[in-house]
């Protein structure tokens, strides 16, 4: 083993202990606020694999969109929906999630064992390295153009989507009486469940 | 350096996820575990993209394509989750019961 | 590549249909920008010409001499062609019924009807789609916008809830869906074209590798077409989503998701064909057996609609299974005759509550007296898709049926006849309801029925549309013939189906000739009567 090669491997141990940690703290940690910045963290370990993987605009795209807008939309999101929730306690928690570790790890041996024993193809050209932005625009505008265009009809409608479902209503919400049948369902709902459904209106 | 480590590595990533997905309560955390299995499947793209694509890197673009659509689904997914949260005031998933059959 | 050459390579003309929904999107959401509220009055009929003028496309793309276009990322074929039309269809037809719907509930018409175009879109591109890379943006556009459609009444915490179930278990399973695509990336060894992969797997042989991806993106499709037990998202969502939503994803997200399921099951995974055959089995039958179970303890109208959607699947799912030309020709008669009788349901429906505000099935009881135009056609739309003899449904599910039997699945044909009979309890059930009661034993929701009328502004188009529904479950039973021509056809002239339909072909001479050839001459017989 050269020195490239292991700086490398441990490079690629550092960056997948810090991947696979984060991961778990994101799902384990108990506070909402620290599993967001920690899912952060890996997204930025997976850009730093990306690197190993000679792709480095793929790199730069993960943390500007991953880590720049999805990431920070996610706190926002826990921003706005702030309210210190002590979630009721459920019966048998503890043995849905063991039963659901044990099929997770089941799940992990499965992949494991089928990506050891399967043969890969291995290319061993010389991978594009820093030609790799030339051709992946090369590719967006021939064989992947269809599905390029289609995405940015997909932005537009997210974009146009999510204002319409996030935005407050110009409707007040209590005082005005004829707007309460507003912006629902015209069926009434079967029974009058907790707080949120008012629906008994004739 | 070999294929297999990072494939390993996105297996567990996205065991991880699932694990996620199952257990967590609050609404917020399962849209978390959800993008985490959507990196482990960029890393599982980028890895074979690296080694048995290197020239042609349809792997990469792929992957440039999860990642957009993954904004997109995150933006849809945390407007969904402000509309309940406005109507219901709380985010717990045990409370999202109206619907039962 | 020099520009002219990669024009020609490209072949845009191909995707004309999807060119006029994408200027019919625009155009809707400028218009709607420009005059507010006013307009209202006039882009969903910018949205139906939009949808018409691409039917007609559609038409004219049939049997193209050079269908595969953008290298390959996209082919329209006639089978895709078929399918694409259904989509469309199913579109034109809820927003008919959306107008009135949608306006009374307060919401802006300009943005639903944009996102459902985009829903559209999606779908009539997954229908085509080609390449991995492809599938997943085309799949993608019609999920999220079929999110987005189901929490649109956001105010009422039942849509909330159900967008947010959607969205959650649906990323889920997309996520699990990539996961696999992403093994077979790497299986064919850096291939994303469904043909290059499929000859590269073939050299690979059958491998642990291979049938994890298959299970995955099994998953993925069986969500899309809401296969037991994939489908626990069904009921709650179609009861939480607006009506028409509701009608639109009974139709057209599910051929979409067939006609995944038949491109990317059919063309990559011939290896591992007894495999996904068996799955699918087992998926139709637990389809057939609990969506029709579960469908006769339901009281509310949406939640039984939904119900016996999954069973209909499982039907549907027969003819997959059967994998010979009549079973994928069976499949889209089937998925045809289904959009115009469940569009019909779902427009009697949501006439029904947009008069009453409820959708108990026992409110509908002595419906009769009051409306009978409405009895009429409900009635109709729910014998037609319990399968009663003169009407299109029977004719599908005969087709299925024969499919099925034909090509050797006694077992999941038994289970659809039996299931079907009891589907025909719970049809007939609301339809005695509807006609039988007495006027006294008309519920407090009849009796307070307002006087029938059709002036208030969108009714009209939604009489149009459940009009034209009826006639067509009507008569397309009577004049079915040459409807499951177009199908064979659309399924002959389709190379991508060509080397499965060869190999089952040899499958089924050698299983039926030597045993009883004339069995299939009376079948051929009997189904040129039809």
């Amino acid at each position: 083993m050269n020195l490239a090669e292991g700086v490398q491997l441990v490079s690629f141990i550092i960056l997948t202990v810090m991947m696979l940690g984060a991961a778990l703290a994101v799902v384990l940690s108990p506070n909402i606020v620290y599993s967001a910045f920690l899912l952060g963290g890996v997204f930025s370990a997976m850009a730093g694999l990306y690197l190993l993987l000679n792709a480095s605009f793929v790199a730069a795209a993960q943390i500007l969109v991953y880590v720049g807008a999805i990431n920070v939309l996610i706190l926002f999101a826990i921003m706005l929906v702030n309210k210190r929730e002590d979630f009721a306690p459920v019966k048998y928690a503890w043995t849905r999630k063991i039963v659901t570790a044990a099929v997770c790890g089941g799940l992990f041996l499965l992949l494991g064992t089928t990506i050891i024993t399967t043969p890969w193809a291995i290319d061993s050209t010389a991978a594009a390295g820093d030609e790799a932005i030339y051709i992946l625009g090369e590719h967006f505008f021939t064989d992947f153009l269809l599905p390029f265009e289609l995405v940015s009809v997909l932005l537009l409608m997210a974009l146009i989507g999510a204002i319409v479902l996030a935005r407050r209503d110009i409707i007040p919400d209590s005082s005005n009486v004829v707007g309460q049948d507003d912006l629902k369902l015209p069926e009434k709902p079967r029974e009058l469940v907790s707080a949120g459904a008012d629906g008994e209106s004739s | 350096m070999q294929l297999q480590y990072f494939l390993l590595a996105a297996a567990a990533l996205f065991c991880i996820g699932v694990y996620g997905l199952v257990t967590s309560r609050n609404a917020v955390r399962v849209l978390m575990s959800i993008e985490l299995m959507l990196n482990a499947v960029n890393l599982n793209l980028m890895a074979f993209s690296n080694y048995l694509d290197p020239a042609v890197i349809r792997g990469q673009v792929f992957t440039v394509f999860v990642i957009s659509i993954a904004a997109a689904e995150a933006a849809v997914g945390l407007a969904i989750l402000l509309s309940i949260y406005r109507n219901r005031n709380t985010v717990d998933m045990e409370q999202f019961n109206l619907l039962k059959w | 590549m020099d520009v002219a050459n990669l024009a020609s390579q490209l072949n845009v003309g191909v995707i004309l249909p999807e060119g006029i929904v994408i200027l019919t999107l625009l155009t809707v959401l400028i218009v709607d920008i420009i005059r507010g509220r006013a307009a209202n009055a006039i882009t969903p009929y910018i949205a139906i010409g939009g949808l018409s003028a691409s039917l007609a496309a559609l038409c004219l793309q049939w049997n193209i001499a050079n269908p595969v276009s953008f290298l390959g990322s996209f082919n329209g074929d006639p089978l895709s062609v078929v399918f694409r039309a259904i989509v469309v269809l199913s579109a034109a037809f809820t927003i008919l019924m959306s107008i009135r719907y949608v306006e009374r509930s307060g919401t802006s018409l300009g943005e639903f009807i944009t996102i459902l175009l985009t829903a559209t879109l999606g779908g009539m591109f997954l229908c085509g789609a080609s390449e991995l890379v492809m599938i997943f943006v085309a799949l993608e556009t019609l999920s999220i916008s079929s999110y987005l459609l189901t929490g649109y009444m956001k105010r009422d915490s039942r849509s909330n809830e159900a967008a947010l179930k959607y969205l959650l278990i649906g990323a889920s399973s997309s996520a699990l869906f990539l996961y696999g695509v992403s093994l077979l990336y790497g299986l064919s060894g850096g291939e994303t074209q469904l043909g290059a992969i499929a000859a590269n797997l073939t050299a690979g042989g059958q491998s642990l590798g291979l049938i994890m991806a298959l299970v995955f993106v099994i998953a993925g499709v069986a969500f899309k077409i809401s296969a037991v037990p994939f489908h626990q998202w069904t009921p709650d969502v179609y009861e939480g989503s607006p009506t028409p939503v509701v009608a639109f994803l009974s139709v057209g997200s599910k051929t979409a998701g067939f006609a995944l399921a038949v491109r990317l099951l059919v063309v990559v995974f011939p290896l591992l064909a007894d495999e996904w055959h068996f799955v699918f089995t087992v998926l139709a039958m637990l389809s057939m057996i609990l969506g029709n179970m579960v469908a006769l303890a339901q009281t509310s109208m949406k939640r039984l609609l939904a119900y016996s959607s999954i069973g209909q699947a499982g039907f549907v799912m027969i003819g997959l299974i059967a994998g010979t030309e009549v079973g994928y020709a069976s499949m889209i008669f089937y998925l045809l005759v289904y959009l115009f009788m469940n569009l019909g349901g779902f427009a009697c429906v949501i006439l029904f509550s947009l008069r009453t505000g409820t959708d108990q099935i026992s409110e509908y009881s002595g419906l009769y007296h009051k409306d009978p135009l409405i009895t009429l056609c409900l009635s109709l739309c729910l014998l037609s898709l319990g399968g009663i003899p003169p009407l299109a449904g029977f004719f599908g599910k005969i087709y299925l049926f024969w499919a099925g039997w034909q090509a050797g699945l006694y077992p999941l044909v038994l289970v659809g006849l039996v299931t079907s009979v009891i589907s025909i309890y719970y049809y007939i059930r609301v339809v005695k309801m509807m006609v039988v009661r007495e006027p006294q034993e008309m519920s407090d929701a009849v009796k307070n029925y307002p006087k029938v009328s059709w002036d208030a502004p969108g009714l009209k188009p939604l009489q149009v549309g459940l009009v034209i529904s009826v006639v067509a479950t009507t008569l397309v039973g009577v004049a079915s013939n040459p409807v499951f021509t177009l199908a064979i056809d659309s399924v002959e002239n389709s190379p991508a189906l060509s080397a499965s339909l060869a190999k089952a072909k040899e499958k089924s001479a050698i299983a039926v000739l030597p045993k009883d050839s004339p069995s299939l001459e009376v079948t051929k017989v009997a189904s040129a009567k039809l």
